[in-house]
C-alpha cells in the first residue's frame, strides 16, 4: 500500500484529503505544518507528499526545500489556494502544482500518475 | 462891360464855376467862355506854366508879377516875340500872371480884335477873376493829390482787410498777390516762402508765369538772403522781364520770403519810387499776416495730426478693451477682424486671417470678415449710414458668435492653405520677411513685389491659387495689403485686408495703424492659443488623473480581492469536498442527494468566480509576440459559437487585405475578444447581427489595427456608460462584472485603446485599436516585459 503524507495547516483540508485518499486505497498520514512534516518524513517514509504553501511557521516552499534535502526522490505535489507560484515551483522543485479545488479529481489523477499507478 | 451889376454877375458865375464839381479842364473852359462873353473878347485863354516858351514875351510877363496890358502901339521889341506867340498879339490884349503863393501857375490871356480901352475897374475885375481861376487850378491839384493819397489809403485798407480776412494760408497768399497786382498795376506777381526745414525758397503763389524765369528766382534769393528790397527797370527787349520790384518778408527772426511784382502795365513799363514804397509798406504789413497764417496752418496741421492720432489710439484702446473681455480664440479673431472692417474701426472692406502652422510650415485660412458680394456691401453701408454713430466697442458687443461662420467668404478662406515654401506668395513673404506689403493692381514691379505668380494668382501664390480667385473678380483695379501678426517675438500669422468694393486706396498710414492693431491682436491671439493649449493640457491632466485614480482603485481592489479569494478558497475546498463525499453516500432516491448536489454546484460556481477574480487581479506577465489578429479573432469566434445557436445570429465579417501583425499576448487577446463576443451575444439575447470589421489605420504618423465589434442589441444605458470598465459593475443578472474591466486592462497593457460607440436601443460598437508591430528584418522575436 502506497503511503501519502498530507501537509496542510487547515484541519478540515487534512481531514478531507485523508478520507478521500484512504478511500482510494492509500495509507495517509497528516502533518499540520512544515516542522511536523520534516519529523514525519523519516519515520513514516511516505511515497508521496502533498504540501500546502501558505502555512504558519515554516511555509510550504521552505518545507519543500528541506524535504528535498532529506530525500531527493520523493514526489511532492504543491497544493495551494494561490495560482501564482505554479510557474516557478513546477520548473525547479516540485513535481506538480495544483490549485486547490473542491473537486479532487485532478489531485487524485496526479497522484496516480506520479506513483506510476496508471 | 458897362457897370457893376455885370461885374457882379461875372464874379458870381466864376465863383460858382470854381466851386462846381466838374473836372478842372471843363471848369477852366467854361470860366474862359464866361470871361470872354462878359468882356466881349475874341480870345480868352489860360496858358499853363508848361506851355509858356522860355525867353518869349509871355515868360517876361510871368516873371513880372503884374498884369500886363497892351495894344498895337505897345512898345514890343520884335525879338522878344516868339513865332508861336505872334497870334496872341492882338490889337488889344491883357495877360494876368497867376501865382499860388509864390509859385507861378500860368497866365490868363484875353485878346480883342479891335482896339479897346479897359477901365481900371475892368482890369481889377480881370485880376480878381484870374485869382479865382488860379484858386480853382490849385484846388484841382490838391484834389488830385488828395485822391491819390486816399486811393493809397484805400489800398492799405484793402490790404488790411486781406490781412484780417482769413487765416487760410492759400487764400491769404492769393489775396496778397492779387491786391499787390492791382495796387502796383503790375502784370504778374510771385510770392515765395522759405521752408523752415529745408531752407528752400518755394513759390507759394504766382500770377503770371514770371516764377518760371530763372532771373526771378535769382533775384528772390538775393532779396531774401540780403533782406534788402530790390527795384529794377530793365529796358532790354531781349529779356522777358522788363521791370521788377521785390521786397523781403521780414519777421523777428529774419526774412522768411519774398513778394515780387513784374512789368507795370504802363508803357514804358517802369516802377517808380512810389510803387517801391508801396510794395515795402505792403510787404511789412503782410509779413506779419503771412507769418501768422503759416503758424496757424502748421498748428492746424498739427491739430489734425493729433486728432488722427487720438482717433487711432482710441480705436486701439477700444480694441484692447474688447480683447480683454475674452480668452476665447474664435471670439478674439472675430473681434479683431470686425474692428478692422467696421467704419468706427479701420474701415477696410474685408479682412482675412491666416494662422501659421509651424508643424507643417503652412498658412491656414482661419477666419474672414466682410461682405460676400457688392450687393451685400451696399446694404451694409446703407444700413450703417442710417444708424447713429456707434463706437467700436458698441459694435463689437453686438457681434454674434455665429455671424462670421455663415459667410461664404469665411468658408472660402477657411479652405485656403498656402505652404510657406511658396516663397513668391505675398502671404508667405509677409511671414518669412516679417514685414507688411501694400499692393495695388495694376502695379509696376516695385520693391520686388511680383505682380502675379505663374498661375495667375494676384497674391503670387502658386498653391492652386484659391486666394487670388476669391479675392478679386476684377483684377484690373484692386489693392490689398498684408501685415504680419506678431506674437511674442515671432510671427504667428498674417492679416490680409482689401477694399474690393469701394476701391479706396490703402495708404501707408493705414498700414501703420493696421500694424499697431495687429501687434496688439497678435498678443491676444497668442494668449488665447496658449489658453486653449492650457485647457487641452488641463483636460489631459484631468483624464490622466481620473485614469490613475481608476488604476489605483483597481490595484487596491485587486489586492483586497486576492486576499479574500485565497482565504475563501480553503473553506470552499472543504465544503465542496465533503459535499461530494456526502453525495456519493446518499442513495439516489433520498431528497438529501439533491441538497448536497446544490451545495456542490454552488461551490463550483463560487470557485469559478474566484478564478475570474484572480485572473483580473493577478498581475500576470504578458507573453508578447508578433501575433496575427485574424487568427485570434477566428479562434475566439469559434469558442463563442459553440455556446450559441448560430442560426439565430447573422455574422458579418470584414477583414482588410494584408493585415499587419500586432505585438501581443495571444492568450490574453483571445480572452478579450472572447469576452466581447460573449457580451454581444448576450446583449442580443441570442438573436441579431454581429459585425466584425478589421482595418489598418494611421494616427499621428503611427500605424494601428482597428477592430470594430458591433451588435444589434439593446445598447448600454447612458447612465451606466461611465461604469462599464469598472470591476464588479454588472447589469447582467449573472456575472461578476469583470468582463469589460478585464478587456480594458488587457488592451491598455497592450498600449491599445478601447472606445465605445453606444446607441441605446439600437446596439453598441466596441472599437479596439492596437499598435502594429514595427517592421523588422529577420525572424520574429519574443519580447518579455
Amino acid at each position: 500500500m502506497k503511503k501519502i503524507l498530507v501537509v496542510d495547516d487547515e484541519e478540515s483540508i487534512r481531514y478531507l484529503y485523508k478520507e478521500e485518499l484512504e478511500e482510494e486505497g492509500f495509507a495517509v498520514e497528516v502533518a499540520k505544518g512544515g516542522e511536523e512534516a520534516l519529523e514525519k518524513v523519516p519515520l513514516f517514509k511516505p511515497d508521496l507528499v502533498t504540501l500546502d504553501i501558505k502555512m504558519p511557521g515554516m511555509n510550504g516552499i521552505e518545507t519543500l526545500k528541506r524535504i528535498r534535502d532529506l530525500d531527493r526522490q520523493i514526489p511532492i505535489i504543491m497544493c495551494s489556494a494561490y495560482g501564482e507560484y505554479k510557474q516557478d515551483l513546477t520548473t525547479w522543485a516540485s513535481d506538480a502544482y495544483i490549485v486547490k479545488c473542491a473537486d479532487l479529481t485532478e489531485l487524485k489523477t496526479t497522484i496516480r500518475r506520479l506513483l506510476g499507478l496508471v | 462891360m458897362s457897370g457893376h451889376p455885370e461885374a457882379f454877375d461875372l464874379l458870381k458865375s466864376i465863383i460858382h464855376l470854381s466851386n462846381s464839381a466838374i473836372p478842372i479842364k471843363a471848369k477852366l473852359d467854361q470860366m474862359l467862355q464866361t470871361i470872354s462873353e462878359a468882356f466881349g473878347s475874341d480870345q480868352c485863354l489860360f496858358l499853363r506854366r508848361e506851355k509858356i516858351v522860355e525867353n518869349g514875351f509871355l515868360s517876361r510877363v510871368a516873371s513880372q508879377t503884374e498884369p500886363f496890358w497892351a495894344d498895337k502901339e505897345s512898345p514890343f521889341s520884335g525879338e522878344e516875340i516868339h513865332p508861336e506867340e505872334k497870334d496872341l498879339l492882338r490889337p488889344t490884349f491883357a495877360c494876368i500872371p497867376l501865382y499860388d503863393e509864390t509859385i507861378f501857375q500860368g497866365i490868363l490871356y484875353i485878346g480883342f480884335s479891335e482896339k479897346q480901352q479897359l477901365s481900371s475897374q475892368e482890369i481889377d475885375l480881370l485880376v480878381l477873376v484870374a485869382k479865382e481861376m488860379g484858386e480853382a487850378v490849385r484846388n484841382a491839384h490838391l484834389l488830385q493829390k488828395m485822391e491819390q493819397t486816399s486811393s493809397e489809403l484805400a489800398t492799405l485798407h484793402e490790404m488790411g482787410k486781406v490781412v484780417t480776412s482769413t487765416l487760410k494760408l492759400e487764400e491769404l497768399l492769393e489775396s496778397i498777390v492779387r491786391t499787390g497786382l492791382k495796387i502796383l498795376k503790375a502784370k504778374g506777381g510771385v510770392l515765395r516762402i522759405l521752408d523752415r526745414k529745408t531752407k528752400e525758397l518755394k513759390v507759394k503763389w504766382s500770377l503770371g508765369d514770371y516764377h518760371e524765369n530763372p532771373l526771378d528766382e535769382k533775384i528772390a534769393k538775393r532779396v531774401v538772403f540780403t533782406r534788402t528790397p530790390f527795384l529794377l527797370n530793365h529796358f532790354s527787349k531781349g529779356n522777358t522781364i522788363l521791370s521788377i520790384v521785390c521786397a523781403p518778408l521780414l519777421s523777428k527772426e529774419g526774412s522768411f520770403g519774398t513778394l515780387g511784382f513784374y512789368d507795370k502795365e504802363t508803357d514804358p513799363s517802369k516802377f517808380d519810387e512810389r510803387d517801391f514804397q508801396l510794395l515795402l509798406t505792403m510787404a511789412n504789413q503782410m509779413s506779419c499776416a503771412i507769418e501768422n497764417a503759416v503758424t496757424h496752418y502748421e498748428t492746424s496741421k498739427m491739430v489734425d495730426e493729433h486728432k488722427k492720432r487720438v482717433g487711432q489710439l482710441s480705436i486701439l484702446w477700444e480694441l484692447n478693451k474688447a480683447l480683454l473681455t475674452t480668452v476665447n480664440f474664435e471670439r478674439i479673431l472675430q473681434i479683431t477682424l470686425t474692428a478692422i472692417t467696421v467704419g468706427a474701426g479701420l474701415g477696410f472692406n474685408r479682412a482675412m486671417l491666416f494662422m501659421l502652422n509651424e508643424r507643417n510650415r503652412s498658412l491656414n485660412g482661419t477666419m474672414a470678415v466682410g461682405p460676400d458680394n457688392a450687393e451685400e456691401a451696399g446694404k451694409i453701408w446703407n444700413y450703417l449710414s442710417q444708424e447713429k454713430e456707434e463706437t467700436l466697442s458698441d459694435l463689437i458687443a453686438q457681434i454674434l458668435p455665429s455671424s462670421t461662420s455663415n459667410s461664404i467668404l469665411n468658408h472660402k478662406v477657411k479652405g485656403i492653405q498656402v505652404p510657406l515654401e511658396q516663397e513668391q506668395c505675398i502671404l508667405s513673404r509677409t511671414v518669412l520677411e516679417g514685414k507688411s506689403f501694400n499692393v495695388l493692381f495694376p502695379q509696376v514691379d516695385q520693391e520686388g513685389v511680383r505682380t502675379r505668380c505663374e498661375r495667375g494668382c494676384l497674391l503670387s501664390s502658386a498653391a492652386s491659387c484659391p486666394i487670388g480667385e476669391h479675392l478679386s473678380r476684377d483684377p484690373t483695379v484692386y489693392s490689398f495689403a498684408t501685415v504680419p501678426l506678431r506674437g511674442k517675438g515671432k510671427v504667428i500669422g498674417v492679416i490680409l485686408v482689401d477694399n474690393l468694393y469701394n476701391r479706396n486706396l490703402i495708404t501707408d498710414e493705414h498700414i501703420q495703424i493696421l500694424s499697431m492693431f495687429s501687434s496688439q491682436a497678435g498678443l491676444a491671439i497668442e494668449n488665447a492659443l496658449l489658453y486653449r493649449n492650457l485647457e487641452e493640457v488641463h483636460q489631459t491632466l484631468k483624464d490622466t488623473q481620473t485614469f490613475l485614480v481608476h488604476q489605483e482603485k483597481m490595484a487596491a481592489l485587486g489586492e483586497l480581492s486576492a486576499t479574500v479569494a485565497h482565504e475563501i478558497r480553503n473553506p470552499l475546498v472543504s465544503i465542496g469536498g465533503f459535499a461530494r463525499r456526502l453525495y456519493r453516500t446518499i442513495p439516489d432516491e433520498a431528497p438529501e442527494k439533491r441538497y448536497t448536489q446544490t451545495i456542490m454546484i454552488e461551490v463550483s460556481r463560487m470557485e469559478e468566480i474566484l478564478n475570474n477574480l484572480l485572473n483580473y487581479t493577478r498581475d500576470e506577465s504578458l507573453v508578447l509576440k508578433e501575433v496575427d489578429l485574424q487568427d485570434i479573432l477566428e479562434e475566439s469566434l469559434s469558442m463563442v459559437s459553440e455556446k450559441f445557436d448560430e442560426r439565430e445570429i447573422e455574422l458579418v465579417k470584414e477583414y482588410a487585405e494584408e493585415l499587419p501583425k500586432v505585438i501581443g499576448d495571444h492568450q490574453q487577446l483571445k480572452q478579450v475578444f472572447f469576452n466581447l463576443f460573449i457580451n454581444a451575444y448576450q446583449a442580443m439575447s441570442g438573436k441579431g447581427r454581429l459585425s466584425l470589421r478589421v482595418h489598418p489605420v494611421s494616427r499621428n504618423g503611427a500605424s494601428f489595427i482597428r477592430v470594430e465589434v458591433e451588435d444589434t442589441g439593446s445598447g448600454i444605458d447612458p447612465e451606466n456608460l461611465y461604469n462599464i470598465f469598472n470591476p464588479f459593475y454588472s447589469t447582467k443578472e449573472s456575472g461578476l462584472g469583470l468582463g469589460l474591466p478585464l478587456i480594458y486592462k488587457i488592451i491598455t497593457s497592450h498600449r491599445g485603446q478601447i472606445e465605445v460607440d453606444n446607441h441605446p436601443g439600437e446596439g453598441v460598437t466596441f472599437i479596439i485599436t492596437l499598435p502594429v508591430a514595427p517592421l523588422r528584418e529577420g525572424k520574429m522575436r519574443e519580447v518579455d516585459q
